[in-house]
């Protein structure tokens, strides 16, 4: 047999093509500050109308309980959106969920993590169904996910009529009262009390820096972004892209289940209308935060400012005695001016990009 | 004759390429006239310029006008370029499956009365087209219950309703039988004996022979014979002027193959669902083995199988002497050590919209994870490390990889398979789109790889580049493999064996 020393790798002459330029997009380009901006004006604004507004324990800390319920409201379908697919059954995912919970303390009487964590597992294992069926079938994410809302509305009627015999357990598992009602300040130490903070918001603040770690540094969720954005060349890359494509559906179940855990501790009661608001905003967040509904590319933090600014307007126009008909008209508008105001903050960054480079 | 198409000195860039170099291509009425070239010569952009899909950056185009005198025109769009009476089949179908034979056919004009469609002159004109071709074919028929031929010659019907002086065909047999072909040649004569003129682009040199008059050869831009009759080229010469004596010279690596080595990968006998039979093959560490073949002759298609794409349904595939079973491409990668650099990059091959980071590293994630995370730092340490190696210019590794030109692109995606630590590597068409110097280069880096000990099999259209790189070269034809040749880089010689056996399934072995 030969040998041979291998010749170092060959010296590539340098290509005489130009540099492509890098581009750098200016800071109010950002999406991100946008959104802060426009939530610090309404603040603002709120605030002048009405000082109700600023009111720390009437207004400020319902509204941290329900800005925490949205954020991992929009987690939940940005899990799917990662891939460019939708999740339109997150709503009756987190119904079947908080009923798994509700069943689970009503007859088991299991204290409140074990409860939460059996919901956690059916929101993962039904959103696991749906990505199967994706996956397996190669029907559209729409089309499955919105067949599975309407098998899953049949599914949780019957089942709180079966179990409770009308729409909500009567259950109130120890601790559910003091993250229902609790802030940081009722805890003290000595004279040092916490601030006036809701219980729910850290584990809204745990989900959101998960979802954030998953897709900027795990191997699992940069994956699921590759895949969403090429699924052939994910596939001739080695990335097994059934299988990622089942985990974000399984995160987005999942997701959807903690919302309603967090939906149905803000009430006070676990019943089958939980989930029933969660669709529109569930896009709403991410859309607003700058996550592209082609999959690909998600944004955790602009999830959690855009779920602040449709929930600080709801509150405004709530506290400005809008009525329900007439607040659905202004969230409507605002939301449109946002997105319209947000689509030519974009075009302008990219013109001046291109017209400097 | 009088000429019903004339295109002086076309120019046309793109990022990185000029992909035609002043191309000449003048056409006569009643012609049958092939355009041929290699891939890469510029046939399909010079067709884009004819039929008004792209704008040549210099050159003009001249048709006749009603008096017959030739007027440069501009070509906005492909509707200018019908009404002007050019009429194209694209190689790809352009049929909407659901709507009839009659509206497909009239489907940029279609007749209207009063507003709504006109059925009864829809049928009509479909019926004329449709006789023009002598083919007896109902108008009503839903074009998704046709058979791939009819839909082919539907195509041409389509392109014939506006009128058309100049038809052109692009791979009009690629998806037909022999029969089917003598069948759709049988209509081009006799639409010639009519006055059309028709341009065909055609890789079937026999094909071409039999039924084209006039020749027009491309080679990097060029044409290098200008509308010369055919009948005063033999084969042999139509070949060396589409592929040019003067091949590049590139300084490649020294390296020696041990004969007495288990092959590091080496098919016995493997037909797989996709269509291939008896395939046989190996390939060994240090080596490059070439497998040319005509564009669809199931190249690509059988690294796919192997990579579990397809199944494989008969023989063996061994990895290092030990018989494998790729299920995936991440089982060949992370079992075997077999990456492929996809043909496509565009599709197959990069993630454009991701940063060329990611690209390069998506196949090391699993490696350089701790804990299922992966660390920014070794990422980046890695994605230096391979734009240093390959020559790839970043403005930064953060740069998305559709921001890149061409030859970066597919150093990308030559990256990642490198960064995984292959020792088998696929390469499947790696030059094509890619400028002369940058092919060199390429050329070099392939060369070093195998001398490095790295086995590869290389898939490649580009006969210059077989007999530069290759140390064997495997012909394909219709999935089988039709010979082996040991190659002497003695590029006529190999040229003229490889040919024969493209063409004739037989060859003299070098």
């Amino acid at each position: 047999m030969k040998t041979e020393t291998a010749p170092e790798a060959p010296a590539v002459p340098p290509a005489a093509e130009p540099r492509p330029p890098a581009r750098a997009l200016p800071v109010w380009a950002n999406p991100r500050l946008g959104l802060l901006i426009v939530i610090a004006v309404l603040v603002v604004l709120f605030s002048s109308l009405t000082p109700a507004f600023l009111d720390p324990r009437l207004t400020l800390a319902p509204l941290q309980a329900d800005i925490s319920v949205y954020v991992v409201v929009g987690l939940a379908q940005l899990a799917v959106l990662s891939l460019g697919h939708m999740n339109m059954a997150v709503g009756r995912m987190a119904a079947l969920s908080t009923f798994a919970m509700g069943l689970a303390y009503d007859r088991l009487g299991v204290p409140l993590l074990v409860g939460l964590l059996v919901g956690l597992a059916v929101g993962a294992g039904i959103g696991a169904l749906a990505g199967l069926l994706i996956a397996k079938t190669g029907v559209n994410s729409f089309v499955v996910t919105l067949a599975l809302d309407f098998g899953l509305l049949g599914l949780v009627t019957i089942l709180y009529t079966w179990a409770t015999g009308g729409v909500s357990f009567a259950v109130q598992p120890s601790g559910l009262s003091a993250l229902r009602f609790d802030t940081f300040a009722d805890y003290c130490m000595g004279e040092v009390c916490g601030p006036r903070i809701p219980l729910v918001v850290p584990i809204a603040v745990a989900a959101a820096l998960g979802v954030g770690l998953l897709f900027r540094h795990a191997r699992l969720g940069r994956e699921i972004l590759m895949t969403g954005s090429n699924t052939v060349a994910a596939e001739l890359s080695g990335i097994p892209t059934h299988r990622r494509v089942v985990a974000a559906h399984a995160l987005s179940g999942l997701l959807a289940a903690l919302a309603g855990f967090l939906l149905a501790a803000n009430n006070g009661a676990f019943s089958a209308n939980i989930g029933e608001s969660f669709l529109l905003p569930s896009f709403l967040a991410p859309v607003l935060g700058g996550t592209l509904l082609a999959g690909g590319a998600v944004s955790v933090l602009g999830t959690a400012l855009g779920a602040t600014l449709t929930q600080v307007i709801y509150k405004g126009l709530n506290l400005l005695q809008f009525s329900l008909e007439e607040l659905k008209l202004y969230i409507g508008l605002v939301l449109l001016a946002a997105l319209s105001l947000d689509r030519l903050r974009a075009v302008l960054a990219e013109r001046r990009a291109v017209s400097s480079s | 004759m009088s000429v019903v198409l004339s295109a002086e000195k076309l120019v046309k860039t793109f990022p990185g390429v000029r992909a035609l170099d002043e191309a000449t291509l003048t056409v006569t009425a009643g012609s049958v006239h092939a355009l041929l070239g290699e891939n890469g010569a510029g046939k399909s952009t010079l067709i884009k310029i004819l039929t008004g899909v792209y704008r040549p950056d210099g050159g003009q185009l001249r048709l006749p006008g009603p008096d017959g005198e030739l007027r440069a025109v501009q070509l906005g769009n492909p509707q200018d370029a019908q009404r002007a009476g050019i009429g194209v089949v694209h190689q790809e179908r352009n049929l909407i499956p659901a709507f009839s034979v009659a509206e497909n056919i009239c489907l940029q004009h279609l007749p209207r009365r009063a507003g709504l469609l006109d059925r009864a002159a829809l049928r009509t004109e479909a019926r004329r087209c449709l006789d023009l071709l002598d083919l007896d074919l109902d108008p009503d028929l839903p074009v998704s219950r046709l058979s791939v031929a009819q839909l082919q010659l539907v195509e041409i019907a389509k392109a014939l309703s506006a009128d058309s002086t100049v038809l052109l065909l692009d791979e009009p047999t690629a998806s037909l039988t022999n029969d089917e072909a003598d069948r759709l040649y049988g209509i081009v004569r006799r639409l010639s004996e009519r006055g059309h003129a028709t341009v065909l682009v055609s890789h079937k040199l026999e094909e071409v022979f039999a039924v084209a008059d006039t020749v027009t050869v491309l080679r990097d831009g060029r044409s290098v014979a200008e509308a010369e009759p055919l009948a005063d080229h033999s084969r042999e010469e139509i070949v060396d002027l589409m592929v040019g004596r003067a091949y590049q010279q590139v300084h490649l690596a020294a390296r020696t193959v041990a004969a007495d080595v288990e092959p590091a990968l080496a098919l016995d006998a493997v037909a797989t669902t996709a269509g291939h039979h008896d395939v046989s093959l190996a390939v060994r560490p240090g080596e490059i083995v070439g497998l040319y073949g005509l564009v669809g002759a199931g190249r690509s298609e059988l690294a796919k199988a192997l990579l579990g794409l397809d199944q494989i349904t008969a023989g063996e595939v061994r990895v290092h002497g030990r018989p494998a079973r790729i299920r995936d491409v991440g089982d060949a990668l992370h079992r075997y050590r077999i990456g492929y650099v996809t043909e496509n990059r565009k599709e197959e091959g990069l993630f454009l919209d991701q940063t060329v980071a990611r690209n390069t590293a998506v196949t090391v994630w699993r490696k350089l994870a701790r804990l299922g995370l992966v660390r920014d730092r070794s990422e980046r340490l890695l994605v230096d490390e391979y734009a240093d190696r390959l020559g790839i210019r970043l403005a930064s590794p953060d740069q998305h990889a559709g921001q890149l030109s061409g030859g970066n692109q597919q150093k990308v995606s030559l990256a990642k398979w490198l960064a995984a630590d292959c020792d088998v590597l696929i390469i499947d068409e790696p030059t094509v789109g890619i400028d002369v110097r940058t092919k060199a280069a390429f050329h070099e880096l392939i060369a070093g790889l195998a001398a490095r000990g790295m086995a590869i099999l290389l898939i490649s259209s580009d006969l210059p580049e077989m007999v530069t790189l290759a140390d064997r070269i495997a012909v394909m034809r219709e999935f089988a493999i039709v010979g082996e040749l040991d190659n002497d880089h003695d590029y006529d010689r190999m040229s003229q064996s490889v040919i024969r056996f493209i063409h004739d399934g037989q060859g003299v072995v070098a």
